[in-house]
Formats: C-alpha cells, structure tokens, sequence
C-alpha cells in the first residue's frame, strides 16, 4: 500500500510533481555543469597557457655550465632578461674566438652582438633525432610541445645576420597511434608575424625579425639570399615577426634547411619544450630544501607528480649530454595563475551548489507546507509521526533522483558547452559527476524537506484539521 | 446495565491569551449511545471532541475511553488508540487528494492492521458509493465525500465514531443521506458523538449535551 500511495501521490499530481522535478533539475544542471567547468579549468588552462611559450629550456651540458673570466661570469647560458620577454635570446659564445674580452658584456649574447663575425662552429650540439624520443619518456603526456632549435649565422647584402633553424611543424608518432604534432606554429603562437609562417615544406620562404626588416628595409613578399657555409638560398619574406627577444634580429626558417645551409644536418643547438606541470606546492619545496626529510610515501608522490624540476630532469636524462632548466618565472606565473582561476572556478560552482540547494529547499518547502492539512489527516487517521516522515522523504528523495538525473545529463551538456565556449576545445569525459548528480539531487531535496516535513508534523493537528 | 464508553471528570481547557474553552465538564458517554454535542459557535463543542479524538489534550481534569485513562498517552500512543478504537468524520470531509474513494477508505485500514480491499468496497457499498469507489476526492460531490469519510471511519469497526459537523457543508438531500447513515449506525449499537449546531440534527440524537461559554448547561 505504500508504494501505491506513492505511486499515486506522483503520478496523480503531475504538475506539482513536475515542478519540483524541474527546480532540482535545473539546479543540479547548473551545479553539473560549472563543476565540470571546474574540473576542466586545471587541465584547459594549463594547456592555453602552454601556448604562451616554452617553459623548459634543453641546451648541450657543456653550455651551460658558467665560465668566469676574472670579474665576468661568462655564461651562455640564458639570459635572465630572456626569461621576462624583453631581452634578448640565449647566444652562445666562443671564448678562444672572442677578441676583446673587456668588452664583452657578462652575457654571452651581448658578445655576440659586439662581435658577429663569432661563429658557434666549435660548440657542442644536441642530436635532433633525440628529441623524438621525449614522448616515450615517464612524462610523454605531460610533453605539450618541443621546438628543436639550430642558431647559426649567415651573410645577407654582405652583412652578418643570426639564422635561427626550428621545427616550424612536426609530426612523431606515438605509442597511442596518433601523431604528435608539435612546431614552433604550435608553441609560439604569442609571437606577432605580420604575414604568416614560412610554408611547410617550402624551403625558400623565412621569416623575418622585425629589427633586421627594418635594418635591411625588407618588406612582406620581398626576397633576400642569405649565404651560409655550404651555399645560398634565395627566401622569400613570409612574415615579419616581433618577438622582443633576439629573434627580432634574426632570419628564420626551417631547421631543416638551415642545417643544410650550414653543414649541421641532425644537429640542434638548444630547444625549447612546454610542459604540462603541477606548480609547486609545500611538498615540492620540502624536497627542494631537504631532500632527505621526505617519508618514503611522500618520496613516491613528489616522484610521480609533475613538477616543473621533475619534468626537467625526465628530459635531461632522455636527450645524451644535454641540461634541461625549468623557465621558473613562466612556471610560477603560470602555476599561480592557474591555480587562483582553479580557485576562482571552483567557489563560483561552490556558491552556485549552495544557492541552488537553497532554492530548491525554497520551493521543496513551500510545497511540503501545503500539503499540512494532509499530514495532519494521515496523523488523525492513524499514521505514525514516523511513518508521514518516511513516506515524505521517500517521495521527494525519488523526486530528487529523477531531478538529480536529468540534472547530471543536461549538467554534462551544458558543462561541454562551456569549455567548448571558453576553451574552444572538448571537455573531458565526467562519468562520476553525471552518476554523482542523482544522488546530489536526492541529497538536496531530502535536505530541503526534512525540516519543513518535520515543521508540518509538529503542526497542532487539530488546528490543521478544523482551520482554526 | 449500560457500560460507561467516555468518562470526562472535572475536565478544563485553555487556550493560550487566556481563553477558557472548555470549564468543568463532567460527562460520561454510554455504550452505543447517539451523543450530541450542541451549542452555538465558541461555545466549545469542537474542542470537546478534540480531547476525545486526542488531537488536543486538557489543561486539567480526567479524560477516560474505554476503560483507558487517556492522560497519560503521548503522541504516538494517542495515533495507535485511535486508530484502534475511533473513526473520525470531519466537517470539511478531508480525504487524500490523489487517492480514489476506496484508497481513501484501505489507507486506514493500512494503517490500522492489513489492506482488504472486498472490505473496503463493501464499506462503500453499505454507504452506496460502490459506483464511485475509483473516482477521486475531487471527481465527488460533497455529499460522496463525507460519504467516503464515513466509510474509511468505519472500516475498522471502531467503538466510537466522533463526527465534527458532519453535514455542515451539505445540502438538505445530502445531509438527509448522512444522517441516515448515522441512525443505521446508532440502531445498530454503535457509540457516536456528534457535534452540531442543528437543533433538528440534534433531535435524532439519544441524548443531546448543550454547551455555553464552555460550561455544560443542559443534558436532554
């Protein structure tokens, strides 16, 4: 008798029933939905902000380590002006060539810039067919882009000019089948080129640094030969491109061709890899000051958890004589940018869970208070305080499930739409929120009735009863 | 010898703000006898019936049902007595919305002990509302209303029927069908009180109790 008079009391009274169904439905929707939104913040950030550059850079061992010359700290290594966008690019620098070492700067690249007949032809270089190898590695899928990068000089109209040699696009495949598609097209995309990237598989059209084009009064579509050590091409301008850095001074094309153009086939000088990391966090800085101070299990965590420097040493030991730096300032920007809109996302669907469960227990409520008179007459025709109880909350948990059910599917829609809107790319599949979202559903309209039920059941009954 | 069913000694009731409702009241109400409780409006019949029903109790004095002391019942014993041994009918003959008029009659029996469905259409059919029993509350006139109270007041066969008005928002016809029912019901020993502000009403009754200003005036 008791599921019939439940049967009874929902699907006789439809329109009521349908109405709290459609308040927990709406609301568990747009709980779903921005939690889904929350979920992806992490994941879709990280990669957006991977599209603002590299933040791990790979270079020879023997580059990077510092040389001092009695008050210089020689260092080819990277600038730290690089690093913040406005100074220039990393430029090794060979000592036995240079001709006057007071007048170098305490950066290699300022070296160079005094002195451009320097060439790197001594200097140590990474194999390009190693970097391939990165997506096999421990942290394959945390590897977002590599941009193997050959720097070299050539002569154009008789003057000495930087070549800078990248992947513009590249495919490797990957244990999973797919290609992994990578290139300095995917990984600068903040840098601004009037015009467009050189074409892929065209060897005869570069880009141009926005300082030399202005030197050499180079325009869009125009041509220039550039000499190398083993011959000359004639490029075409396919874009003018302003990076702040010394790329600015710089003609850029395809590794391919300017290892061809200098006899480095396969060789690369340095490479630049974005990484998906986890900023880092009280453990990480516990191993930083004290290794030795980490539990075993907490050991295992921070080795298995991708930070930056973990990342970073993933790669050094793939690529043979190389040392991969982390880019800490992109890192830390990035991480604590990421995490403050984490957070930021994650209290809106907070407050939106909250508000919506206050609504919903508004108008579960109002529609339990109506029915007194008839929790009154169950009380005056027998019915225990215990059993009104359970038959409301029964009733209004089903409620709450269906609610919670169509909540969780139009939730996952409209969650997909939202990181499709900002993200421009897929959500990722929340199997658990959509079969959390019945029991959320049942959870907030329980919640929402226990009170009013049990107000209606303290209710003087006869005074329900006579109107008094 | 007639066994005393309601026995009410030295019974008072407050209100809060200082209202007396009910002042006094010795009564005893005797194994199937046809009470009514008469008196004009605020004179205190509805909360007479209240304490006997156990949905309100007295400020004072001594309420005795079948035997049974009934002052020292909580909530929950009050539910299980009179589900027992009571069937109520009400002025604004309150029945579940969504349930058909023989539901309305098996959810007390529900409650009470088990669910027999021939019964509670045998219940209908002795109050001729058989050909309604599938049609819900709001699908009846009035009159099949109070009808269907009537038949799920009776369905457990309880010693006393207390009835609120029962044909205070009837029609003469209907009124005349319920209280018919109520003389079958008194010829066939059944205990009621009824409370009613009609003195022809109150004629069919054996015994008639008036009430003024809370205080008993008249037994007739």
């Amino acid at each position: 008798m008791f599921w019939r008079i439940l049967f009874d009391s929902i699907v006789r009274r439809k329109k009521r029933k349908g109405l709290a169904i459609l308040a927990v439905w709406i609301g568990i929707s747009l709980v779903v939905g921005l939690l889904m939104l929350s979920l992806d913040t992490g994941d879709k950030m990280n990669l957006e902000l991977r599209s603002f550059g590299a933040n791990i850079k790979v270079m020879p061992v023997s580059s990077s380590i510092p040389v001092t010359v009695g008050d210089y700290a020689l260092t080819p290594s990277m600038d730290s002006s690089y690093l913040t966008g406005r100074g220039a690019s990393p430029r090794p620098v060979i000592l036995s060539e240079a001709k006057d070492l007071r007048s170098f700067g305490p950066l290699g690249l300022r070296m160079s810039r005094l002195h451009p007949k320097i060439t790197p032809r001594r200097l140590s270089y990474l194999e390009e067919s190693d970097f391939p190898k990165l997506k096999e590695i421990f942290w394959r899928n945390n590897i977002m882009g590599i941009v193997p990068r050959l720097w070299t000089e050539g002569e154009v109209n008789g003057s000495t000019v930087p070549i800078l040699g990248l992947w513009l696009e590249r495919r490797i495949p990957t244990e999973t089948g797919e290609d992994f598609v990578t290139g300095a097209t995917q990984l600068y995309k903040h840098w601004s080129i009037r015009g467009s990237w050189p074409s892929r598989g065209d060897e005869r059209t570069c880009l141009m640094g926005v300082e030399l084009a202005r030197r050499f009064s180079v325009s869009l579509g125009d041509t220039l030969e550039v000499k190398g050590q083993r011959g000359s091409i004639r490029f075409q301008v396919s874009g003018i491109v302003s990076t702040g850095t010394q790329e600015d001074s710089s003609v850029i094309t395809s590794l391919d061709t300017v290892q061809r153009l200098t006899g480095l086939e396969g060789k690369v000088s340095e490479a630049d890899v974005s990484a998906l990391t986890t900023p880092e966090n009280k453990l990480a800085e516990k191993y930083r000051l004290s290794p030795q101070s980490l539990a075993p299990v907490e050991y295992e965590r921070w080795s298995c958890t991708p930070y930056p420097e973990n990342v970073a040493s993933g790669i050094q030991d793939a690529i043979p004589n190389s040392a991969a730096r982390v880019i800490r300032r992109v890192s830390e920007t990035q991480g604590a940018v990421l995490t403050r809109i984490k957070g930021l996302v994650f209290f809106l669907a907070i407050v939106t869970l909250i508000s919506c469960s206050l609504s919903i227990m508004g108008i579960l409520a109002s529609a339990v208070l109506e029915r007194r008179p008839e929790v009154a007459l169950l009380q005056a025709i027998g019915a225990e305080r215990s059993h009104v109880l359970t038959f409301f909350l029964v009733e209004v948990a089903l409620l709450g499930i269906v609610g919670g059910f169509l909540g969780g599917m139009t939730g996952s829609w409209i969650g997909q739409e939202l990181v499709q809107a900002i993200f421009a790319s897929k959500a990722n599949d929340h199997l658990a929120l959509v079969i959390l979202s019945p029991f959320l559903g049942l959870g907030v309209a329980s919640l929402g009735s226990l009170r009013p039920v049990l107000q209606a059941l303290g209710e003087d009954t006869a005074q329900v009863l006579h109107g008094n | 010898m007639k066994t005393p069913v309601v026995i009410l000694d030295q019974v008072d009731k407050y209100y809060p703000k200082g209202v007396h409702a009910l002042r006094e009241i010795n009564l005893q109400i005797d194994q199937g006898e046809w009470t009514a409780v008469m008196g004009p409006s605020g004179s205190g019949k509805t909360t007479l019936l209240n304490l006997l029903d156990g949905l309100d109790r007295p400020t004072s004095g001594r309420i005795e049902i079948l035997g049974v002391d009934t002052n020292r019942f909580g909530a929950d014993e009050w539910t299980v007595f009179r589900r027992e041994h009571i069937g109520l009918v009400f002025q604004q003959f309150y029945l579940i919305p969504y349930l058909t008029a023989l539901e309305n009659v098996m959810l007390a029996q529900y409650y009470h002990s088990m669910v027999d469905k021939k019964q509670a259409m045998r219940a209908l059919e002795r109050i001729g509302l058989s050909d309604r029993a599938r049609h819900l509350p709001s699908q009846l006139s009035g009159g099949e209303q109070q009808r269907a109270c009537i038949a799920r007041a009776l369905i457990n066969a309880p010693k006393i029927i207390l009835a609120d008005e029962p044909t205070g928002n009837l029609d003469e016809e209907n009124e005349k069908t319920v209280m018919d029912i109520f003389r079958e019901l008194d010829l066939e020993g059944q205990t009621i009180v009824m409370v009613t502000h009609n003195p022809e009403l109150g004629k069919l009754a054996d015994r008639r109790i008036y009430l003024e200003y809370g205080r008993v005036t008249a037994f007739h």
